[in-house]
């Protein structure tokens, strides 16, 4: 079991902003006594509590899965509470999330991404609402394997931080909000596929990815978003295809 | 944190009740190992347009009769354009094998009733296409076939 | 200068009730505008770390609603309000099968069907899951279908300070943006409390670091009584240090409990379990394990105590297909791998029974303010809650609360906006006065853990006549401490100290309401173990406890339970 043994002092450079008193955002180091057996959060915390009370940070489950305290620390985008000390030396620079507008300190302004997360319309989809009474929709197990992965995602926007397209094309969905599409576009009670394959080829289309890959390569979910966006690459090709077809109900 | 990102990089289109700054990169966000490689493998696409434009030449050529295409084939001899025809080669190949590699994860689980063939079928068939249309090209264009 | 927001429901949290309620609401009311007001963005709600599953009738199987009451009220020891109870056994299976028809993953049968696995308490199996993140699936489906609907306006990261009544009758709240620290009023003819618990009242508990009982300290403070406040839950297994939940499915599919020497305690000694041994309800189960580690049978780490939960007989497979995030967290936050070895745990504070005075209609005494979840106590819970009821009653409680408020709202008025006005701004100048308050000997951290430490010793899972008194006698000075805190962030915008520092007068005002509860019930019933009355005392003590507020200080009452069908018996299991 995890030792609470010897502290270790840690140099923390932390960014700071406040927009009332700040032109730009700058670092600040503080010296914290690390116990073994700490997360980054935990030393968050401690500057928080017992030197620096006026630092600003996100934070809620401790648990990893609320995806409150996505960070980038020493350049990668990590969550705070999941990240053990022990990976880090003696300095640790913990930054606001990458390629976020910042707010204040390590606080960065979500709201672009609820836009592009609602932009996929990230519900079921039917033509015809079932009634309670009416039971539950039969999915077997390998139906729900279908989407299961891509449902698991905590929206902690460490995809976002990590990805190129995001840094460069303000319009693109990014990894998080594809996925959620696509898992809706998988899940067998739904009936949206087509409307989200048309969001999909829109403005944010999917086929700015151009196959980085650093949003799978970040995300503490293991929900390969990359995956999801290379999958819905073929399958808004399809829809496209199938749409001279196949008469489409709007 | 040094680098900026696009200035409207994850920002919402209402504003919101203060003022942020600007959306940042970490300095090895363009530099770090996977991103060169990443970087590499959308640059390739500056040799595929050349690659495009050399096949015009080539197409120009035809139609320019014998001459202008026994010269053209010459002009391919010099070290400048074998270079370049390697280092096509060697795009085509990275390019091939890193795209093979990630084609089963860009699978869907299921496209109607129809399900992918596991991963190592689907990387056998792309190598075995890709081998098989090599053979078949360069049997053509060595003149051994048909 | 207060901005004002119009609305017709103002719901106070935005969790698997609060979300519930405001799907209800709006789908009762096409024309009804709902403004969700929360602290944190929804899908941060603390739903979302609830693991094992959510409790419901199964159609067609072996299980029945009468046995999912009598289970409850069981479970309740007897305290829960049986027709409250009923209505919730009623709804339950409407509600999941509505949550199923909007995205949520449960797991299911080889046939298609839901799936249902035992969990503590239960007779039948009936609790319904999604591998082992139901409250995550829970969260997101509740979040994401309420995305389409757009009359629910959402104020996210707005914290609400105080709940406006004017002429008796509940108007709206005032609340901080916490980003740029400007007082709104949200004005609504009906108000709904969503906010959840309070366990960060207390150093070790499930909970995370918002849940600091502000809709519970806020009604309290309007004239609403808090019921039942010293009945607490400890869940048994919690990870020493962290206090971070391993879900009682854990126990569910199999898991053992042991202790230092290996046994399976819960089997081998009478710890009131019975059969059941660990799928018996929490409340014994965590007396259980502290008998054991008081017996020396214990094992001892850097954070206090600890028994073992063993998993390795489940084998590879099955924790990867049941357990995987059980796996993860064990991992991560222990460094222990459950196939391999077992997990230390210990009970930890994990969800309160008690909250807001409410009644079958999700209604508090106050016209047009209403609880809903965890902040309120309806009670279907009474003494201690059984696993997995408690995210069907945030789905039943949360749309009850939504359609009542609904029509209240059609029936009611506007208070005085001016007099509303006036009062917010009163609140927004107390608020600037403690933003920044440079001036104070008391630090914020210091208060916050003594007064974790006070309940930690005074209510722990058993509980002593004197260390309740103690822990009551301490956290008057608390208060008074606390009015004397030191704050150093004057910046306005996104400023996290203001927040924590009502945060922790939120959590003063609850942990008091516990303390003094929990000494005045002299017996033994449900979570709540006093060692100098160990047994239950049906004849003085089968009531609910009410906390008032008055400017004196804390007032105790008492409110009788709603029996119908079952009469209190003996709970031996």
């Amino acid at each position: 079991m995890a030792d609470s043994g010897e502290l270790r002092k840690r140099t923390f450079v932390v960014t700071r902003f406040d927009p009332d008193k700040d032109q730009v955002p700058k670092t600040q180091s503080y010296e914290v006594p690390c116990r073994p057996e700490w997360k980054v959060l935990d030393a968050l915390n401690y500057i928080k509590d017992e030197i620096d009370p006026t630092l600003s940070h996100r934070w809620s489950c401790r648990m990893a899965v609320c995806g409150s305290c996505g960070m980038n620390v020493n350049g990668t985008p990590k969550l705070t509470c999941k990240t053990s000390l022990a990976e880090y030396g003696d300095t640790v620079e913990v930054a606001p999330l990458a390629n976020f507008p910042i707010i204040r300190d390590l606080v960065i302004e979500m709201d672009g991404f609820m836009e592009k997360f609602k932009a996929v319309k990230p519900w079921v989809i039917v033509a015809k609402e079932k009634a309670a009474e009416e039971g539950t929709y039969r999915q077997s197990p390998e139906q729900l394997a279908a989407f299961k992965q891509f449902s698991m995602c905590i929206n902690c926007m460490l995809c976002y931080a990590a990805c190129p397209v995001v840094a460069q094309e303000p319009d693109f969905l990014g990894p998080a909000a594809i996925a959620l599409g696509h898992r809706y576009n998988m899940d067998s009670r739904d009936e949206g596929a087509s409307e989200r394959n048309e969001i999909f080829r829109g403005e944010g289309t999917v086929f700015s990815c151009s196959y980085a890959n650093e949003c799978s390569e970040v995300c503490p979910k293991h929900v390969d978003p990359a995956a999801a966006i290379n999958q819905s690459k073929l399958l808004a090709v399809i829809d496209w295809a199938t749409s001279f077809v196949v008469k489409r109900e709007k | 944190m040094a680098r900026p990102s696009d200035p409207q990089a994850m920002t919402p289109r209402k504003p919101g009740s203060t003022r942020t700054a600007p959306p940042q990169v970490p300095d090895d966000f363009w530099t770090q190992p996977r991103m060169r490689t990443y970087l590499l493998f959308d640059a390739t696409g500056i040799v595929y347009l050349l690659v495009g434009l050399v096949a015009l030449r080539v197409a120009w050529a035809l139609a320019g009769g014998a001459p202008v295409w026994d010269a053209l084939l010459r002009s391919f001899a010099s070290p400048g354009y074998v270079i370049f025809h390697v280092l096509a080669l060697i795009s085509a190949i990275f390019v091939g094998v890193r795209f093979f590699r990630l084609f089963p994860k860009a699978q869907p689980a299921q496209i109607g009733p129809v399900k992918p063939p596991p991963p190592a079928v689907l990387h056998a068939v792309l190598y075995a296409a890709w081998g098989g249309i090599t053979l078949v090209l360069l049997a053509v264009f060595g003149g051994i076939w048909p | 200068m207060v901005e004002v927001y119009r609305h017709d429901v103002v719901i106070v949290g935005g969790g698997g009730a609060g979300l519930r309620a405001a799907i209800a609401a709006v789908e009762a009311d096409p024309k009804i505008s709902v403004a969700m007001v929360s602290k944190v963005y929804p899908m941060r709600s603390h739903t979302v770390s609830a693991e094992g599953g959510a409790a419901a009738y199964v159609p067609g199987s072996e299980d029945s609603l009468e046995k999912h009451l009598y289970d409850t009220v069981k479970g309740s020891d007897f305290l829960a309000d049986q027709d409250c109870a009923e209505y919730f056994v009623e709804q339950a299976t409407a509600e999941l099968t509505r949550l199923e028809h909007w995205g949520c993953p449960w797991s299911r049968n080889d046939d298609g069907t839901v799936a249902t696995r035992p969990f503590g308490g239960m007779t039948v199996p009936r609790t319904w899951y999604a591998a082992d993140k139901v409250g995550f699936h829970m969260l997101h489906s509740l979040f994401q279908h309420s995305m389409r609907f757009d009359r629910i306006v959402r104020y996210d990261e707005n914290f609400v300070t105080k709940i406006l009544v004017d002429d008796g009758v509940c108007r709206g709240v005032v609340a901080i943006d916490i980003r740029s620290g400007a007082m709104r009023m949200f004005l609504g003819r009906a108000v709904i409390l969503a906010t959840g618990g309070a366990g960060k009242c207390f150093p070790f508990t499930t909970n995370g670091t918002i849940k600091t009982g502000d809709g519970m300290a806020l009604a309290y403070r309007a004239g609403v009584g808090l019921k039942d406040m010293e009945f607490l839950q400890y869940h048994p297994t919690g990870l020493p240090g962290t206090g971070i939940l391993i879900t009682e499915a854990s126990r569910g599919e199999g898991g053992y409990v042991l202790n230092s020497e290996g046994e399976r305690f819960l089997v081998t000694r009478d710890y009131g379990v019975g059969q059941k041994a660990e799928l018996g309800p929490r409340d014994m189960i965590s007396r259980a394990e502290i008998l054991e580690m008081e017996a020396g049978r214990g094992l001892k780490g850097p954070y206090g105590e600890y028994v073992l939960l063993d998993l390795r007989h489940l084998g590879e497979a099955k924790i990867m297909a049941k357990l995987p995030f059980v796996r993860e967290l064990a991992r991560t936050y222990i460094g222990v791998d459950p196939v391999y070895e077992p997990i230390p745990i210990r009970p930890v504070v994990h969800y309160m029974m008690g909250g807001v005075d409410t009644d079958i209609r999700g209604a508090t005494p106050i016209p047009g303010l209403y609880a809903a979840g965890e902040t309120a106590c309806v009670s279907m819970n009474g003494a201690n809650r059984l696993g997995s009821n408690s995210l069907t009653e945030c789905l039943v409680f949360g749309a009850r609360a939504g359609v009542e408020a609904v029509a209240f709202a059609k029936g009611s008025a506007d208070g005085n906006e001016a007099r509303l006005r006036s009062e917010a701004e009163t609140e927004g100048g107390r608020i600037d006065a403690l933003r920044g308050r440079k001036k104070g000997g008391e630090k914020m951290s210091v208060i916050r853990h003594e007064m974790q430490l006070s309940m930690e010793r005074g209510c722990g899972v058993y509980r002593k006549q004197e260390s309740m008194n103690q822990a009551v006698a301490e956290l008057a000075p608390l208060k008074g401490r606390y009015a004397d805190l030191v704050l150093e962030d004057t910046s306005k915008v996104f400023n996290t100290e203001v927040l924590q520092a009502l945060e922790l007068g939120n959590m003063l005002d609850v942990a008091e309401t516990i303390a003094i509860a929990a000494a005045a019930r002299r017996e033994s019933r449900g979570a709540h173990a006093c060692r100098d009355y160990p047994n239950r005392n049906d004849a003085e003590f089968l009531h609910h406890s009410m906390m008032f507020f008055t400017p004196a200080g804390p007032r105790l009452d008492k409110k009788a339970v709603t029996i119908t069908r079952f009469q209190p018996e003996e709970r031996k299991y």
